[in-house]
């Protein structure tokens, strides 16, 4: 078995020498390059735009506005899913928001673009921009249900009665930042025409839906777009949807007749595809004195944009975590002069942290352990659906025992301002990580030849969590042959239909359809060796052979046996593709975080100290990856927790941190000692190879156990996030 | 302009350089080596980390003329032939790669930390890395990749 092994990454030795090709490191000869010219003001129009100088100067080939720009065969709905946003830059002189594409300069290199960019001018009528959640808060309205089926209303039992007659009441108004991905790579899109026939180099956790939407806006068929994309650096929510850069490129590309490339800068990358919403949310808990909750009040407003009516900050957690009977959950939004929001790691993880704090008030106010008041309000249950049990599908139980074990928790003085050490306050919390699993239809297909290697095939993404390496350990392990002998190849859409990278599903979709796939074509060549005479095999019931090592043998006589070599040497090369539906599960993924924070008494500064994770994220693929992937996830949550902030301008509705040393993403000396363990048990209910998804439960739980541990130092409660020191001296 | 540089070992000639460039983009867009990656542009990220005449530089703040008769040494330079330096083994067996993206300019950085100090103490391997910002790993398993160099 290599399944469930630390595997090295195969794609490591192409990472660490620089061999491995991103979208933007494509070598396509003739190329040119766009520049986008992006508005200076948040609300108003455009009275004039100027662009004579800009296109005599030097290595110009065309600049494109409003005026001239591309005419598109669609128009995105409100809830434009799996468009990025509705609004279509380069159609009106209206402005939305700032940093919306206003023109796009194309040239021979990429310096002359930008030199031509900065000769522009562009004259407005500016209108005043609504840039505060807070101050709009009375335009909050609840959003049409979209094709995603986001749920923006639910109740059960009767909540405000509940809440209204328990023993124990707590509330609090929390308030979660505008965030953005910032994954290391830029986004960028490389489009090249031959006839017309399009192929699209692009950073996409998706390439299914670049292809359809891109062809969709174009007006030509699917079958004529090709996408490619066989590394990404990162994408955390920013790639998962097609976003206008995309195919306004690919359309300037094809009235241009040269293949034209655009890569984003960082500042663009602020307000080109998407961001976490900002949200303000009140949550009331009722319970009994022993800490038995009774009722869930949770309403929370986020911000969307001008035209784009949806809000991804689902906060299921409030409602299914904890066996409460009654509860209501209310989400709006209010509409901002700002980009629009998309999902960002862990959508679910701004309900969850107010949900996990409140816990941590509930706690305080009963004087029940926070682990014991989580364990005393375990569901076994569905608590939006009595009937149905969560069965051998959780093992959330399991992860506070080995969590608390590993942070040793029993030993913490309960009393917040208790411990001091080196001029700082410390303390300790926890919180729950909770995230639904999702999975996508996924085909695979596998080409065995007479050298008895494999290569294997499927139209998904590797976005860094190590899809090449998982899906090669499945294939490996359903054929019976070495890891060495399997290669995956994947990222172009000339290969079969399979699933996006969005929702941590990738792993246990794509893997599903790698096992079928692999177990598919042994028994093919069982087949053909049983049949053959010149085969050790021959006339053997094929059920009884199986494969290990490379080698096909008979279970009761394994000295009968051949390679798959042998067999494919005289047959010639056996393919197999399986489809894999996705059956929707009924199964989420579970956590338990534990963190250490030191608060400093003469700066505020938060810093954590440690930290540990125990999570059920079903059976585990790859120890490695999934480790990393774990803290990977934790560190993204301790961001959330304390550092990252997208702030804008308040007048100006521009954003001010539109860089990497304004908005603070952790770095190496931010981050403590983290230990991580998985209950490691298969949930068939979540995929066929028993695996859920990790990366976004991951990054769950550790924003709020960090939260409560400042309140436990300090003895206070910070509802705002980030932590900063502000907030604490 | 022209722009003589040793690339990894080799004497390279670039024509028709726009003074304003960058030493990175010479070094993706002309001469062919995109491993060194563009992240911001700004000096605040670290993955263009490359060696100028031994000292590591953020490649995209870097002129090209500064460039000229300079040694510079990249991601594609380390290994022989299909050797792995031992900073980049220890970074595909500690499981410090994921996206990849800031890893050449990580493994460089952390190159010349141990040609610098071959035995750093934890302290001084986060003090000299946190100039590069990684997205996915949450840093941990790098740290775990410069302790196995410096043993290896
Ligand atoms: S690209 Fe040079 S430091 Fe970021
Ligand atoms: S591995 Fe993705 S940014 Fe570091």
């Amino acid at each position: 078995m290599i399944i469930g092994k630390p595997l090295d990454r195969v794609d490591g030795p192409a990472k660490v020498t620089g061999a491995a090709k991103y979208a933007a490191d494509q070598h396509i000869p003739g190329l040119t390059h766009a520049v986008l010219v992006t508005s200076a003001i948040a609300r108003g129009k455009i009275i004039r735009i100027d662009t004579g100088q800009a296109a005599r100067s030097p290595g110009v080939l065309s600049v494109i506005t409003h005026h001239n720009g591309p005419r598109f065969a669609y128009q995105p709905p409100k809830h434009p899913w799996i468009y990025g946003q509705t609004h279509v830059p380069l159609q009106n002189d209206v402005i939305y928001h700032s940093g919306q594409i206003v023109a796009v300069v194309i040239a021979d290199t990429l310096e002359r673009a930008r030199y031509a960019a900065t000769l522009i001018q562009i004259d407005y009528a500016v209108e005043t921009p609504e840039i505060s959640v807070e101050a709009n808060l009375d335009k909050a309205f609840i959003p049409e249900r979209g094709p995603f089926n986001l749920r923006y209303e639910y109740r059960r039992g009767d909540a405000h009665g509940a809440l209204a007659t328990a023993p124990v009441r707590v509330s609090g108004r929390y308030r979660t930042s505008m965030q953005h991905h910032n994954p290391m790579e830029p986004t960028a899109t490389t489009a090249v025409w031959d006839g017309d026939h399009l192929t699209l180099y692009e950073t996409t956790q998706a390439l299914a839906f670049t292809r359809q939407k891109t062809a969709e806006m174009l007006g030509v068929d699917q079958k004529q777009v090709r996408v490619v994309s066989p590394y990404l650096g990162g994408g955390f929510g920013a790639k998962g949807y097609v976003w206008p850069h995309t195919f306004i490129t690919a359309a300037i590309a094809r009235s241009l007749g040269r293949p034209v490339k655009l890569v984003l800068t960082r500042a663009q990358s602020y307000t080109m595809h998407g961001h976490r919403a900002e949200t303000v949310q009140e949550l009331s808990v009722g319970a009994t004195r022993d800490g038995t909750i009774t009722a869930f009040v949770h309403s929370a407003v986020s911000q969307t944009s001008m035209l784009n009516e949806v809000s991804w900050e689902e906060m299921d957690a409030t409602t299914q975590l904890y066996a409460c009977p009654n509860a209501e959950l209310t989400r709006r939004v209010v509409r901002l002069n700002l980009g629009t929001p998309t999902p960002m790691r862990a959508p679910l993880s701004v309900g969850g942290y107010a949900l996990e704090s409140i816990m941590d008030e509930l706690s305080h106010a009963t004087g029940v352990n926070p682990l014991e008041l989580r364990l005393r309000n375990y569901s076994t249950h569905n608590p939006e659906n009595p009937s149905q049990p969560w069965g051998t599908g959780k093992f959330l139980r399991d992860c506070y025992e080995l969590g608390a074990k590993l942070f040793d928790w029993p030993h913490r003085l309960p009393r917040p301002r208790s411990t001091r050490r080196d001029g700082g306050w410390i303390g300790v919390g926890m919180a729950t990580a909770f995230h639904p699993t999702y999975v996508s239809a996924a085909t695979v297909s596998i080409r065995m030849d007479a050298d008895g290697k494999a290569l294997v095939r499927s139209a998904t993404q590797d976005i860094g969590t190590g899809t090449y390496t998982i899906v090669t350990q499945t294939v490996a392990d359903a054929l019976g042959v070495p890891a060495k002998s399997v290669r995956f190849e994947l990222g172009d859409t000339n290969f079969a239909p399979s699933a996006p990278s969005i929702g941590s599903r990738t792993a246990a979709s794509v893997g599903t359809a790698a096992h079928h796939a692999g177990s598919a074509l042994k028994d093919k060549v069982i087949a053909i060796a049983v049949a053959d005479h010149r085969s050790p095999l021959y006339g053997i019931p094929a059920a009884q052979v199986t494969a290990a090592d490379g080698q096909l043998f008979h279970r009761l006589d394994p000295r009968r046996r051949e390679t798959y070599a042998d067999v494919l040497r005289r047959h010639g090369p056996v393919d197999s593709e399986a489809v894999w539906p996705a059956a929707p599960g009924i199964s989420r993924s579970y956590g338990a975080v534990f963190a250490e924070v030191t608060v400093d008494d003469a700066t505020g500064e938060v810093r954590v100290t440690r930290l540990v994770g125990a999570f059920d994220i079903g059976r585990v693929l790859n120890a490695k990856t999934a480790r990393s992937q774990a803290i990977g996830g934790m560190i993204w949550g301790l961001g959330t927790a304390l550092t990252e902030h997208t702030i804008v301008d308040e007048h100006l509705g521009r954003i001010l941190t539109a860089n990497l040393s304004g908005y603070l993403v952790p770095v190496e000396a931010d981050v403590p000692d983290v230990d991580i363990a998985f209950v490691d048990k298969a949930d068939p209910a979540a995929s066929d190879i028993g695996a859920k998804g990790v990366g976004e439960l991951a990054s769950n739980g550790a924003t709020a156990a960090i939260a409560n541990a400042v309140c436990h130092a300090t003895g206070r409660r910070v509802r705002d996030l980030p932590i900063t020191p502000d907030k604490l001296l | 302009m022209r722009v003589n540089i040793t690339v990894n070992g080799e004497a390279r000639q670039v024509d028709d350089v726009w003074p304003g460039e960058s030493l990175l983009y010479v070094l993706r867009e002309r001469l062919g080596l995109p491993g060194s990656k563009n992240a911001c542009e700004q000096g605040e990220c670290g993955s263009c980390t490359v060696y100028m005449d031994g000292t590591p530089v953020c490649a995209c703040l870097v002129a090209a003329g500064q460039a000229e008769g300079r040694e510079v040494r990249t991601v594609e330079g380390l290994a022989s032939g299909d050797t792995l330096d031992r900073v980049q083994q220890a970074f595909v067996d500690a499981g410090a790669v994921q996206c990849g993206f800031c890893t050449p300019g990580l493994v460089v950085a952390a190159h010349d930390l141990l040609t610098r100090t071959p035995q750093p103490s934890d302290p001084e391997i986060r003090e000299a890395l946190a100039g590069n910002l990684c997205r996915c790993t949450g840093y941990e398993k790098i740290l775990d990749a410069v302790r196995m160099a410096a043993r290896s």
